[in-house]
């Protein structure tokens, strides 16, 4: 009860979290977009007053490049500037395609730079909001290297052009200088103010954006822990339940076997003692008695099949054998990803239940030792028939396995032993991979031959 | 009804997108009228009175409108040209640049610098028709930048500064009219002779020349002033100092009284340096009864120093395209047709007091036309002469500090001239100072 109003309360903070930061970026962006606006309608406002007031000429002197007019420049300023909101929005919130993000950034950054140009310059807080969308979002393979190489290239513009104006008076200073002292050092005490508050903001942002990383890196450790924790659980569950249904299994299998062939078997030997007692007295009566003892062996031993084929795996029930291998090794391939050719030579005609059962499991049980202990990515399984034997071969490319330690387990004892049962036999080396070689007699005559 | 009613709006919709449509097109297929604008001040650059200041610019947009059917060019007028400087840096702030434009010759690196005109070596060599040789090489240097050396303007006109000379006096004193190629010291000696007390009041009251200034000494010398990139001056060379102390001895005859403008129009002073566009205006009627009255000039080539030529600055009107032109190859043909076109610069000869800058016309000019009407005679100059002066003509500094640089420099010259103070040193003192500036 207290887990989960605890964890309620941690996703409640982590949204609220999130939405601060977002609301930060908001601030960010209207703030930026209401100083742009300001200082392109500053310097408009400035460049048509020299113009009306004839110091034109002075003040192009002053200049290294001819600024834009003032009506178009003040329109290109708050237009670069709406158009980096919008890809900066793209970037952050748009679901698109890691190479659509990238150009989207790029674009950013393009427009960036016209913005800085458009206006000499004469605020450059604009690069702090590129560099929180960078921050924000990107999160590739190489992060750490794009975000410094994107940084460092912003950086540089910014400084170059810095350095550019170096020997002469920065374009906004230009402009300023067309008002009278007292005015102009107002509108130098404003500037900077507002560049400055920009950075503040800045910082703020960098600081949520941090804090939140942070608690995203503790939220999934923990998660991590919890993980482990459900999967430690979730394995000795498994262990317990296999060793429960195998119970299971046996005592259904001893029942079966009681209710089935236990039954048959006691009737036979209380009919047969009967019919030792007639067999003398009254031979005919006795031979009445052997046919129902053979009827009670026969419908015992259709109980016995009948036992038998339940225990049969599902496919094997109702499909044939080819089929049901087929079908399997579909499944398994297309769950464990492994790319498994299920090839025959030559298909053995007449193959008994048992038989059907035994090249079932081995391939079973063949595709899971290659999965699980080869890790094998390729799997080659061929059936052929030759002289009256037929041959299964698993082949993997996986890494193989140390012979001598083998013998012990991976099933390989239990599937020799259901071969052994039909006459057949069970072979396995590795070399590159492991390869296994079931071979079974079709029948009584060819088990000789092996 | 309503059904009706949402019928009908979808295909008044589509009839009004048709008419769109149609007026939209029949608009855009519509000839409409291409604007060339002109950048142009009223009279001359050349500080001469001239009777229809757009004459020469008329002729040519009407010769240009006639051959370029469906293009308008407009200009404003009634801009001084005092005012145009500042005419033309509004118009570049605001974005309203005329695309084809007179620059003043101070303005020309600030456009330069600033990106605002259009770099014309490649349309010129794209141009099969043009070639840059058909100018004379000292106006067109003035179109090329001083640092990355693009052209950036075509030379309109130039005018080259002459000697100008009082005959009536030097006929009276009984010297011979001096010849293209004569001295310093021929200038020296004639002056020492004409400098004297006509009326005897104990004050001079006849000169030898007024306006000649250790400038045109300087650069008949023989010697260059500042290196070519406007790094270093070479104030102390000898022939530079050697002109200077000419410019001083000059001065020293007039002991100490100061000549005025008044003297020389009044016939009192044998020599003064003018450009030749004053020539022109002065010479023939109107103008002449306001300048020289009662005597006879004439004009002459600067002298020369012991190890100069007879060289003459020459004064070019520059004309440029804007770099934001939306017509780049009209007003490239625009541009042609005022500096290069062979009919529009030969007539530039009789609309206007300077001198054609493409080579070849001013020899096939008359006399008259040349001198004025009645300049022919007596007078010994030919129109291949003064072709001579403007191709033989000094190409000009153009570095961005020139202006700056011989101001102090005039300024400190000057000064050392009126007050005779010329010592062994004090044009070390000086060139360090120009140095000091350059460098800055």
């Amino acid at each position: 009860m207290s887990d989960t109003s605890l964890r309620r309360a941690k996703r409640l903070a982590r949204a609220l979290d999130a939405s601060e930061l977002h609301q930060m970026h908001d601030v960010l962006i209207i703030y930026n977009g209401m100083v742009v606006t300001l200082t392109a309608a500053f310097m408009s406002l400035t460049q048509d007053k020299i113009i009306r007031s004839f110091h034109a000429r002075a003040f192009l002197e002053q200049l290294s490049s001819v600024p834009l007019p003032p009506v178009s420049g003040f329109f290109t300023s708050v237009g670069a500037f709406l158009l980096l909101a919008l890809l900066g929005w793209l970037y952050r919130e748009g679901k698109m395609m890691p190479t659509m993000r990238y150009a989207c950034l790029t674009a950013e950054i393009f427009v960036c730079i016209v913005l800085l140009r458009s206006f000499d310059l004469a605020y450059d807080g604009v690069v702090l909001l590129v560099v929180a969308d960078l921050l924000h979002r990107y999160s590739g393979r190489h992060q750490l290297v794009v975000l410094t190489c994107a940084m460092l290239g912003l950086y540089a513009i910014v400084d170059y052009n810095a350095m550019f104006f170096e020997h002469q008076v920065t374009p906004f200073d230009v402009y300023t200088s067309y008002y009278a002292p007292s005015a102009r050092s107002w509108i130098h005490l404003m500037h900077t103010g507002l560049a400055s508050f920009n950075l503040i903001l800045f910082v703020f942002y960098l600081t949520l954006l941090i804090r939140q990383n942070h608690q995203e890196k503790q939220r999934i450790a923990s998660l991590n822990a919890q993980l482990e924790e459900a999967n430690t659980r979730l394995r000795a569950y498994a262990i317990e339940a296999e060793s429960m249904a195998e119970t299971r299994e046996r005592n259904r299998l001893a029942r079966e076997i009681h209710d089935t062939l236990g039954h048959a078997l006691t009737g036979i030997a209380a009919g047969l003692d009967a019919t030792a007692l007639l067999v003398d007295l009254a031979p005919d009566k006795a031979k009445e008695q052997l046919v129902k003892i053979k009827e009670t062996a026969l419908r015992g031993l259709k109980d016995v099949r009948r036992s038998v084929k339940k225990l049969r795996p599902d496919d094997l029930e109702h499909l044939p054998l080819r089929q049901a291998i087929a079908n399997m090794v579909e499944e398994f391939a297309s769950s464990t990803g492994m790319k498994i050719d299920f090839e025959v030579l030559e298909w053995p005609e007449r193959l008994r239940p048992d038989q059907e059962e035994v090249l079932y499991r081995v391939v079973q049980e063949g595709m899971t030792n290659a999965r699980r202990h080869g890790h094998a990515k390729h799997l080659e399984i061929t059936i052929g028939a030759k002289r009256g034997a037929i041959y299964l071969l698993l082949a993997d490319d996986g890494e193989g396995a140390d012979i001598a330690e083998l013998e012990k387990g991976f099933g390989l004892r239990h599937m020799q032993e259901r071969l052994a049962l039909l006459h057949g036999k069970l072979r396995y080396w590795s070399d590159s991979g492991f390869t296994l070689e079931a071979i079974l007699p079709e029948n009584e005559e060819a088990s000789n031959f092996l | 009804m309503s059904g009706k009613r949402r019928l009908r709006s979808p295909f008044a919709l589509l009839l009004l997108v048709a008419y769109a449509f149609v007026f939209f097109s029949l608009y855009l297929m519509e000839p409409c009228a291409i604007e060339l604008r002109v950048g142009t001040f009223a009279g001359s650059n050349w500080d001469v009175p001239q009777g229809e200041s757009y004459a020469y610019l008329d002729h040519v947009i009407a010769r240009f409108e006639a051959e370029h059917p469906g293009v308008k060019v407009t200009y404003q007028s009634g801009i001084r040209k005092s005012d145009y400087t500042e005419w033309l840096a509004g118009r570049e702030l605001a974005g309203e640049m005329p695309d084809v434009f007179l620059i003043p010759q101070d303005d020309f690196n600030l456009y330069a610098g600033l990106g605002a005109l259009l770099p014309l070596d490649a349309l010129a060599k794209k141009d099969d028709a043009f070639a840059l040789d058909d100018f004379y090489p000292a106006p067109l240097a003035f179109g090329r930048s001083a640092d990355d050396a693009a052209l950036y303007a075509l030379p309109a006109e130039c005018v080259p500064r002459l000697m100008f000379v009082n005959r009536t006096l030097l006929d009276r004193e009984g010297i011979p009219m001096p010849q293209d190629d004569w001295t310093w010291d021929d200038f020296l000696a004639i002056c020492q002779k004409v400098t004297r007390d006509t009326d005897g009041d104990g004050r001079l009251d006849q000169f030898g020349a007024y306006g000649y200034n250790w400038q045109d000494a300087a650069v008949t010398s023989g010697a260059e002033l500042f290196r070519e990139d406007g790094k270093a001056s070479y104030f102390t060379d000898e022939r530079i100092e050697s002109a200077v102390r000419f410019a001083n001895a000059l001065h020293q005859l007039q002991r100490n009284q100061v000549v005025q403008e008044r003297d020389f129009d009044i016939g009192h002073v044998a020599f003064r340096p003018f450009n030749f566009a004053a020539y022109r205006t002065y010479k023939p009627y109107p103008w002449r009864i306001k300048k020289a009255t009662d005597f006879e000039w004439d004009c002459i080539r600067l002298p020369r120093g012991p190890e100069g030529r007879n060289t003459s600055p020459v004064q070019t009107l520059l004309m440029g395209i804007s770099a934001k032109t939306k017509e780049r190859q009209l007003a490239w043909e625009f541009l042609k047709a005022y500096c290069h076109d062979r009919e529009n610069q030969t007539l530039l000869l009789s609309l206007s007091a300077a001198l054609p800058t493409r080579r070849g016309i001013i020899e096939e000019a008359a006399p008259q036309e040349l001198f004025g009407a009645e300049a022919s005679g007596r007078t010994g100059r030919s129109p291949l002469a003064v072709s001579q002066v403007i191709e033989e003509g000094t190409v000009p500094y153009r570095f961005p500090r020139y202006v700056a640089a011989m101001r102090l420099a005039d300024q400190e010259i000057q000064k050392l001239i009126d007050s005779d103070a010329l010592e062994v040193n004090s044009m070390n003192r000086i060139q360090k100072e120009i140095n000091d500036l350059l460098l800055k």
